[in-house]
């Protein structure tokens, strides 16, 4: 209410410089987190007990033996296991700095581009995942929050059960009802929508029960603003005053939410990608940690923290927009 | 030779959910397949083309390799000189004759004349030569398995007559050759280097690589010019369908519901929760590895089973056959011999029956052993230590579910004789680190070995010393009257004698029990009624889709 007596003009400024610092501030960040992203991966990778090169062997042949040195001279000269750790950590850091993630160990491709191939399909699983938690958080939250004792309870408590379902149990449930059971879905995951509903409840679901709990409350607080007292004088309907002016208020710790949620979706991914057998991120992820692919295993680290880095600053700027008071403070 | 690698089950970590939703997802997929109908409706009559889907459990790093994952892959795209028949007949195939020399050491292998990698390269001795190079340089490790200590030298004596000279006799080698690490490819695309032919290696097959989608399938097209089909091959020229779809979908639900709901013509690896009803449903075949079975190898040269009593005990100690029936149901036989799997030629069915459950006969050993004081826990003690024995197994990796079941059980009972066992599940990236791969990080060592052969028995026991290491020798046991039984095998082509010395060798291996077997590496397909004629071939169980068509 305070903006009503400000000079429009003066707040679109103010706003516009706050965001300009705030970017500013977020990128310098995100260039530090890339960077100890980077390195604590290689370190983790190259320090763990275990030697690679003997690791690159047995994994080539599919064997768990010792090897001789005369077998791993070729492997540690060409991958230059010899150099000091120190050394290799600056050659992997000057292929960063020079925009080359490495080649693969195993698979002999540049990272770049196995990458390339497989975010696209976890992105459009994260943020169809994304988008359905939003959607069952709204509709629940809206149509359940302060009705009575009793669906207040029934509200909650879904909620509660949502959130603690384990992804791996509630994918094979899904898959076992609605695509086996009743065919109403394809057992194979994929892109097109059909094979993307049961992946994306899969990861939806539990995070709508995470984010409903977060938003209820927030919900609840702001059903006692004078606000909504004032908008009910005025003739709204409850569920205009729900929809139009609380929804709004209760939206915010789901925003703030939603950049973790991200992040968090990418680490679900792996169980959903393997249940319904899609392609993507999380399982290159798994199975480079396993043959630890060093390359790889840095690649989509390093990925993954900028898509982070990215979402936390559009989450911000979102909840900018949301409530403008936050950029000019 | 190598072993699969199984996906690490997210299931892993929820026990009691996943026990009733695997239950659950078995009762429902029982209910669909029941009532399903287009199994019904298949008659008889070919159908010209059509692709096949094929549900696979693992996705390897590249289409050729070392890895018994990427010898099912590059099986459909490259020929090998010669194939294996069921019997342990080896057959002609790129190779139409071969003989060798008195002294065992030359092998000379006449090619085929009309042959052409999909490339357009001319298959010839000299590319074979350069196969056998290539391999021996470091392009397959397993090759180098099996011939590294054998090979000396190739050369195409002319276009179709290739020699291959060995620096000992080694009477395996045609059965070696049949397995898919040793498909011949294109000299010309080897020489693209390691990128190209990770994902697309070229040669001779019924099938060339269209594409991969990586963490999805890999697309392979029918060879149309195709003239190289094995003597053991249903048919001759081109493949009966335009080409095969090869899914990766590891979640054993999924891949059996993929294959009721009609999304895919044939899986792999029926979930043995799932095989009695498979096979009311789809036709199943099923696949017992022959090589080295899933084995307990015992540390002979420190702790407590460098006493061979102890380790004779410990093979008394535990039914193991009681609990092999139990864990999978069935689906998979118990192996008692712990050095060669049934179904793996000259092996010695005698001594799977050597060591079965018989408490008294192990608590009688331990005495003997002077293991004959009890703890306040009921654990046998010498000279006031316990005995104690480590077992770390490849949890997810060597070992699936039912096989970590399977140790977990023997630790149960061998305890009662006064065993403490203790087993330290290992990661994959430890495990293939080298980690528990000394003689002090372990006493019993659990893992098979693809092969086949009973030659097997030279890779798992030639000796392991300082000045050539055999990584390999799990047991560590350098005995010289045993690998003179195994050269004295490999070394003979008589085969009424080699089946003798291989005989031999494995009674040796189990009288002073080196080794006990527990079950055999087991692979099984289910094959939709639409579709005829997919097999398995013998070397290893390689699926062949070059015979396979649909029906209507």
């Amino acid at each position: 209410m305070t903006a009503l007596a400000v000079d429009e003009r003066q707040v679109k400024r103010r706003v516009g410089s706050g965001v300009a610092l705030r970017v500013l501030g977020r990128l310098g960040s995100a260039v530090l987190v890339l960077f100890a992203a980077a390195s604590a991966t290689f370190f983790a990778q190259a320090l763990l007990p275990g030697d690679r090169a003997t690791l690159l062997l047995n994994q080539r042949t599919g064997q768990t033996e010792a090897r001789s040195d005369e077998e791993l001279a070729p492997i540690r000269a060409e991958y230059g296991f010899d150099d000091p750790i120190l050394l290799q950590y600056a050659d992997y850091l000057g292929g960063l700095l020079s925009g080359r993630l490495g080649v693969s160990y195993q698979m002999h491709q540049p990272v770049e581009a196995l990458i390339a191939e497989q975010i696209p399909s976890t992105l459009l699983l994260t943020v169809t995942a994304l988008a359905v938690a939003w959607v069952l958080t709204v509709i629940w939250t809206v149509a359940t929050t302060r009705r009575s004792a009793r669906i207040d309870a029934i509200g909650s408590g879904v909620e509660t059960v949502a959130a603690g379902l384990p992804p791996y149990w509630l994918g094979v449930i899904l898959l076992v009802v609605f695509a086996l059971g009743l065919g109403w879905f394809p057992v194979i995951g994929g892109s097109e929508a059909a094979r993307l509903v049961l992946p994306a409840l899969t990861l939806g679901i539990p995070l709508a029960g995470f984010m409903g709990q977060a938003t209820r409350a927030a919900f609840e607080r702001a059903l006692d603003e004078p606000f909504v007292t004032s908008a009910r004088m005025r003739g709204m309907s409850d569920l205009g005053v729900r929809v139009w002016h609380v929804l709004r208020h209760a939206a915010l710790p789901g925003i703030t939410l939603s950049g973790w949620a991200l992040g968090s979706l990418i680490s679900g991914a792996v169980i959903v990608e393997t249940i319904f057998a899609r392609p993507g991120i999380g399982r290159v992820l798994v199975s480079a940690v396993n043959s630890r692919d060093l390359p790889v295993v840095g690649g989509v680290v390093i990925v993954v923290a900028l898509v982070y880095v990215v979402v936390n600053l559009v989450v911000d700027l979102a909840y900018s927009a949301v409530d403008p008071r936050l950029a000019t403070e | 030779m190598p072993t699969p690698i199984h996906t690490p089950a997210p299931r892993d970590r929820r026990r009691g959910p996943v026990a009733m939703t695997a239950a659950a997802a078995s009762l429902a997929i029982a209910l669909m397949a029941g009532c399903s109908g287009p199994q019904a409706a298949v008659g008889d009559e070919r159908v010209e083309g059509g692709t096949i889907v094929y549900g696979h459990l693992q996705e390897p790093p590249c289409i050729f390799g070392g890895w018994v994952q990427q010898a099912y892959l590059s099986r459909q795209v490259l020929d090998s000189l010669v194939s294996l028949e069921d019997d342990g007949t080896v057959v002609p195939w790129l190779a139409t004759d071969w003989t060798v020399s008195g002294d065992q050491r030359a092998w000379t292998f006449t090619l085929r004349d009309d042959v052409t990698f999909t490339d357009g390269t001319a298959l010839d001795a000299q590319a074979v030569s350069d196969n056998f190079e290539y391999w021996l340089d470091g392009g397959n490790g397993t090759v180098q398995a099996y011939l590294a200590d054998y090979y000396e030298s190739s050369r195409a004596v002319d276009a179709t007559t290739l020699e291959v000279t060995l620096s000992a006799p080694y009477s395996p080698l045609l059965t070696v050759l049949s397995q898919g690490y040793f498909g011949i490819q294109s000299p010309t695309a080897l020489a693209r280097g390691n990128e190209a032919n990770c994902e697309q290696p070229v040669g001779t097959g019924p099938f060339t690589v269209a594409g991969w989608k990586r963490g999805e399938s890999v697309t392979f097209e029918r060879n149309d010019d195709y003239n190289s089909a094995p003597a053991n091959a249903r048919h001759d020229g081109p493949a009966y369908v335009e080409g095969i779809e090869w899914r990766f979908l590891p979640d054993a639900t999924t891949r059996y519901g993929s294959l009721v709901s009609g999304e895919t013509d044939v899986i792999y690896d029926v979930p043995s929760i799932e095989w009695a009803t498979a096979g009311e449903h789809f036709e199943v075949q099923r696949y017992i590895t022959p090589g080295r079975p899933v084995a307990l190898s015992f540390n002979t040269v420190e702790g407590p089973f460098v006493d061979e009593r102890v380790r004779q005990a410990f093979a008394f100690a535990s039914d193991r056959k009681a609990i092999v029936e139990t864990v999978f149901r069935g689906a998979v036989p118990f192996e008692g011999n712990g050095s060669v799997s049934q179904g793996t030629s000259n092996y010695n069915a005698e001594v799977a029956d050597a060591y079965p459950y018989d408490p008294d006969r192990a608590a009688e050993l331990l005495d003997a052993a002077g293991w004959t004081a009890t703890d306040a826990a009921g654990y046998r003690t010498k000279d006031g230590e316990a005995l104690e024995v480590v077992i770390p197994y490849g949890a997810g990796s060597i070992l699936t579910q039912e096989g970590s079941a399977v140790l977990q059980a023997i630790q149960q009972q061998v305890k009662e004789v006064g065993f403490k066992v203790t087993l330290i599940p290992v990661t994959q990236s430890e495990l293939f680190g080298g980690a528990y791969s000394q003689p002090d990080e372990r006493d019993i060592y659990v893992g098979y070995w693809t092969s086949p052969t009973a030659g097997i028995l030279h890779i798992n026991y030639r000796h392991h010393l300082p000045e050539s290491p055999n990584g390999a020798n799990s047991t560590f046991y350098n005995d010289d009257e045993l690998l003179a039984l195994i050269e004295g095998a490999n070394g003979t082509t008589e085969p009424s004698e080699q089946e003798r010395l291989f005989a031999e060798a494995q009674q040796l291996i189990s009288d002073r029990a080196v080794a006990v077997g527990l079950y055999t590496q087991t692979t099984s397909l289910a094959v939709g009624q639409q579709l005829r004629d997919v097999w398995l071939e013998a070397s290893q169980g390689e699926p062949v889709f070059h015979d396979a068509y649909f029906v209507q």
